[in-house]
């Protein structure tokens, strides 16, 4: 290649545009030093003066109606106080005046105030919710010394009916460190509500809107003068829950307080129509910030009422897992429909002596009568006969020691006993013994009230449905699970439904859920919390703390099932009379609602 | 591949230029992230330096003769690219420029600014004359305009425009006569109201507004003023990284990348901005000395085209920044948040470093 001999031509060009550059960094120089030395006063003036405030506007949460379409949650204003940092003269002087005017405990606030340093301090801090009038006055009259607070309104979660399905709604609450770092709500930011149990927490994407923002010019006074910009909020979804109000109510009167839960269901689709349990909280006291001494005392409480006891508690289900024996035995081949044993009252087995509840004995006894009459002894012999992993085999089936997949969370598994889960979890060996007491429902077998309540839906139609509180929501059911058959036999099924449908009907145990005209099918249980030799060791005092629980978990009607109720009260003492009534109000209630209000319409129209 | 003779000539202080104007850019996105509240922005902002300066050391030892003698292969290759992104582009603020590729997006219209200087540098590097003829003349508009119509097709006048100096910056050095010149001025003066009427309504609103920013306080003017009000309260010491009212409280939506020069003078104040202007002259001047000592005429374009490139975009960016020119959304080379800028601006040193490499002429 040639080298150019009027190279120097073009660097002699080029130099003559580098002197351009020069000359334009200079003018640039000169702009730079008018801007910031001439017009300085000018401009921080302006800056300082017109500083631009952040507004957030908080979406509001998505509202929750029942399956008819009644309001649970909704939204109400309320005025949240919030610090603007970057405004504080004198933070000490701040956070004297929060804790001496406002009673928020110091601690609190300097764990808030310690998070928050890793943002901007332009960013508006949270300081705290739901402020009654007696706050707003207050924080009025001090306002022009602390400018740097101000309330703004924002939309408060509001649980229309208090206690009612508190475990079912949850609650909310401001957003955790711990969760922020959870990739389940790494999505939200620091002061953002969030749902913290219940379906609020389960659903708490699809009720969570997208909050806005304003900002505003405003002078050194805090007046604002124009907004620069405004996103408005854009509120959650709705969410429609399969829950009944009307049903739901009963169930929670009929509780009354007591510890215990009730929960029923359809057992053709899996909808949740009642889930209760006691003692319940008031979600509304999370809603306006919940102070640690509210929640010292709620944690601290002996009988739990943040505990769900229809998912969250697992409990021996006492004779109610007769009805799982005797479709297993029937199953397994063990007995048929009339084989029968004979009851004295009691009956020795492997050199123990096992009870019967009626000491004088049921007699010749068959597989019908004995669910009827809940007689222990037939199942103790017909338990001996299959042994226990015959059992754990179709106590797993009808869903036994599973979780039932509601969308709530933290449900528990609990415990279907089996040779293979003593020696892996106990390391020990099974006992025969074991299986006796496992036969009536007692020893190493725990259930949930839902899945106890999923088992009779088994029963009652040969099938099994994915339970579910929501329609639509975040709920994503997986297809195979939707609704499955278990290989039970049409006639063995039928049997069970037999004896059930007696225990109500034909003077058995269950009779107080007997509802006239809805051919109601259940069974009761008295499952004792600890051994009968250890209760009557105890002073009589004490026994009452110790007392059974009571049982009831039944299907209507008979012919083609529409709802399962699982009811327990803890230490209610016998399901018969302390559960089956309460299931008995619930069943009136639904066919109240549903079977009879139809032929009257029907009816009245006739004579019209 | 890498001599001691490579060890031994390498333009250092070129480098270290390049490195301490990269560094001030992360400074600047860092405080940008803070207000931001997403502080990936600096780190991502690093790796792209990173990246930036390993293409660059890349393009450092692929002798620029042999780049220069391929422009154009480049240059088919960046028109398919350039129509690929027409037909399959990712559209972001309105312009359709972007492309995807495993991940890492990408501005074609960008990179093939380097495109345009290579084949320039080709095209004429064998011209031995004063002065351009007109067919000279023709031929590279007949080069420049397919890819800008491209560019303008995508909607990204922005960076069409950034072409024109370029290619202008090139011509005058190449030699151009006064009397073709001013022509050309002329053409352009007359055509200007023609241009005038074919802008878009928020085009016009730019030009205008430069011109008074008052005229529209809330919407462009509001932008230019707002940074000229942080780099005026900056004053002479600034109010420290991370401190700026107006860049911290985000009213400048684009203070990481387009105004990343008012976000820096408000918070290191004249020093600091005066300091960054000085950076990039002595880089441009070390540009100079660079084509000086370049062996060849397609060395010394090459350079030429580089120097224009990067001084064209200092020039509007700072002065928009300064409210002495109009809005154009163009980034601060080396300083703005944006890997197909960072990019560019890297290969572009990479190939003034290997022209300055292989200056000598050896057999």
């Amino acid at each position: 290649m040639a080298i150019s001999q009027d190279n120097p031509l073009l660097i002699h060009r080029l130099k003559l545009i580098s002197l351009v550059a020069i000359g334009v960094f200079l003018i640039f120089g000169l702009k730079l030093w008018h801007l910031t030395v001439v017009q300085y006063d000018l401009h921080r003036d302006l800056a300082e003066r017109n500083q631009i405030r952040t507004i957030p506007l908080m979406a509001p949460r998505g509202l929750v109606f029942d399956r008819d379409g009644r309001v649970l949650i909704e939204n109400i204003n309320s005025f949240s106080l919030f610090l603007y940092r970057n405004e504080a003269l004198d933070l000490k002087e701040t956070i004297r005046f929060l804790v001496e005017g406002f009673g928020i405990e110091r601690e609190m606030l300097d764990e808030r105030l310690r998070e928050a340093q890793q943002y901007s301090a332009f960013r508006p801090l949270l300081i705290k919710e739901g402020l009654d009038m007696d706050s707003m006055a207050f924080l009025l009259a001090h306002q022009a010394e602390h400018p740097e607070l101000r309330t703004l309104q924002q939309p408060m979660r509001y649980y229309r009916h208090g206690k009612l399905a508190a475990h079912v709604l949850g609650y909310v609450g401001e957003v955790s460190q711990r969760e922020l770092e959870s990739p389940r709500l790494s999505n939200h930011k620091p002061g953002d509500i969030v749902g913290k149990a219940g379906i609020e927490r389960t659903h708490n994407e699809h009720v969570t809107g997208e909050d806005g923002v304003r900002r505003a010019l405003v002078t050194s006074r805090g007046q604002t003068l124009e907004d620069v910009s405004r996103k408005p909020p854009k509120p959650g979804a709705d969410l429609n829950l399969t829950l009944d109000l009307d049903l739901q109510t009963v169930a929670e009167e009929g509780l009354a307080g007591r510890a215990g839960g009730v929960v029923a269901f359809d057992p053709r689709n899996g909808e949740v129509l009642v889930l209760a349990s006691g003692p319940a909280f008031d979600p509304n006291l999370f809603a306006s910030g919940i102070t640690p001494a509210q929640w010292k005392e709620l944690v601290e409480d002996p009988n739990d009422p943040l505990q769900n006891r229809v998912t969250q508690s697992a409990f021996s289900p006492g004779s109610i897992f007769k009805v799982v024996m005797a479709l297993a035995g029937l199953e397994t081949g063990t007995v048929d429909r009339n084989t029968s044993f004979f009851c004295r009252g009691a009956a020795v087995i492997y050199g123990r002596r096992f009870r019967c509840w009626r000491a004088g004995g049921h007699g010749h006894i068959r597989l019908v009568e004995a669910i009827q009459h809940s007689c222990n002894v037939y199942f103790y012999l017909m338990g001996r006969k299959m042994g226990i992993d015959a059992i754990a085999k179709d106590g797993h089936m009808v869903g036994l020691g599973s979780r039932t997949g509601i969308d709530l969370p933290g449900e528990v598994a609990g415990t279907m006993p089996s040779r293979e889960w003593k020696r892996e979890v106990l390391g020990q060996p099974w006992y025969d013994g074991e299986t006796i007491s496992v036969s009536i429902g007692q020893g190493a077998v725990d259930v949930t009230p839902i899945q106890l309540a999923r088992a009779v839906g088994i029963v009652a139609t040969g099938r099994t449905a994915r339970m579910h509180l929501t329609r639509g929501g975040n709920l994503q059911v997986p297809v195979d699970l939707q609704v499955s058959a278990p290989p039970f036999s049409a006639e063995n099924l039928e049997a069970v439904r037999e004896g059930m449908w007696r225990s109500v009907n034909d003077r058995g145990t269950g009779r107080g859920a007997r509802v006239p005209g809805f051919s109601v099918c259940g069974k009761t249980g008295t499952a004792q919390t600890i051994s009968r030799e250890a209760l009557e060791r105890l002073p009589e005092e004490e026994r009452a703390r110790f007392e059974p629980n009571a049982w009831f978990v039944g299907f209507a009607p008979k012919e083609a099932p529409e709802l399962v109720v699982a009811v327990i009260v803890q230490g209610g003492g016998s399901g018969g009379a302390k559960a089956a009534p309460l299931a008995g109000k619930i069943f009136q209630t639904y066919y109240e609602k549903h079977q009879k209000s139809q032929p009257q319409i029907q009816v009245a129209q006739l004579y019209d | 591949m890498i001599s001691e003779r490579a060890v031994r000539e390498f333009d250092y202080p070129l480098l270290a230029l390049v490195l301490c104007l990269a560094c001030v850019g992360v400074l600047g996105v860092y405080s940008a992230s803070l207000g931001s509240g997403d502080s990936s922005l600096y780190l991502k902002q690093m790796m792209r330096v990173g990246l930036g300066l390993a293409v660059c050391l890349v393009v450092v030892f692929i002798d620029y003769r042999y780049l220069v003698d391929n422009a154009f292969a480049l240059y088919a290759g960046s028109l398919a690219l350039l129509f690929t992104v027409l037909l399959v582009g990712t559209e972001i603020n309105g312009s359709k420029s972007w492309v995807s590729l495993a991940g890492v997006r990408l501005q074609p219209s960008e990179l093939t600014k380097i495109v345009i200087i290579l084949v320039l540098a080709r095209y004429l590097a064998d011209l031995n004359e004063r002065f351009l003829t007109k067919r000279q003349l023709l031929g590279i508009a007949a080069f420049c305009l397919p890819p800008v119509v491209l560019i303008i097709l995508q909607r990204d006048l922005g960076t069409a425009v950034m072409y024109v100096p370029i290619v202008g910056g090139i011509v005058l050095v190449a030699g151009i006569r006064r009397k073709v010149l001013l022509t050309t001025i002329a053409v352009v003066l007359l055509a200007a109201p023609v241009g005038w009427f074919a802008l878009k309504d928020y085009q016009r609103q730019r030009v205008l507004v430069t011109l008074d920013p008052e005229l529209d306080p809330q919407g462009i003017g509001y932008q230019t003023r707002q940074s000229q009000i942080a780099i005026g309260s900056g004053g002479v010491m600034g109010r420290g990284l991370g401190n700026g009212l107006q860049t911290q409280l985000d009213y400048l939506p684009e203070s990481h990348t387009d105004f990343i020069f008012a976000l820096l003078a408000e918070e290191t104040g004249l020093v600091g901005a005066a300091l960054i202007l000085a950076l990039y002259l002595v880089f441009l001047l070390r540009l100079v000395g660079v084509a000086e000592s370049a062996r060849d005429r397609a060395g010394i374009l090459v350079v030429v085209g580089v120097f224009c490139m990067i001084f064209s975009h200092v020039f509007i960016n700072v002065g928009m920044a300064l409210g002495i020119m109009p809005a154009i959304g163009i980034p601060l080379p080396l300083l703005s948040y944006g890997g197909s800028s960072i990019l560019t601006t890297f290969i572009a040193i990479g190939l003034v470093l290997n022209i300055h490499l292989h200056r000598y002429v050896y057999s």
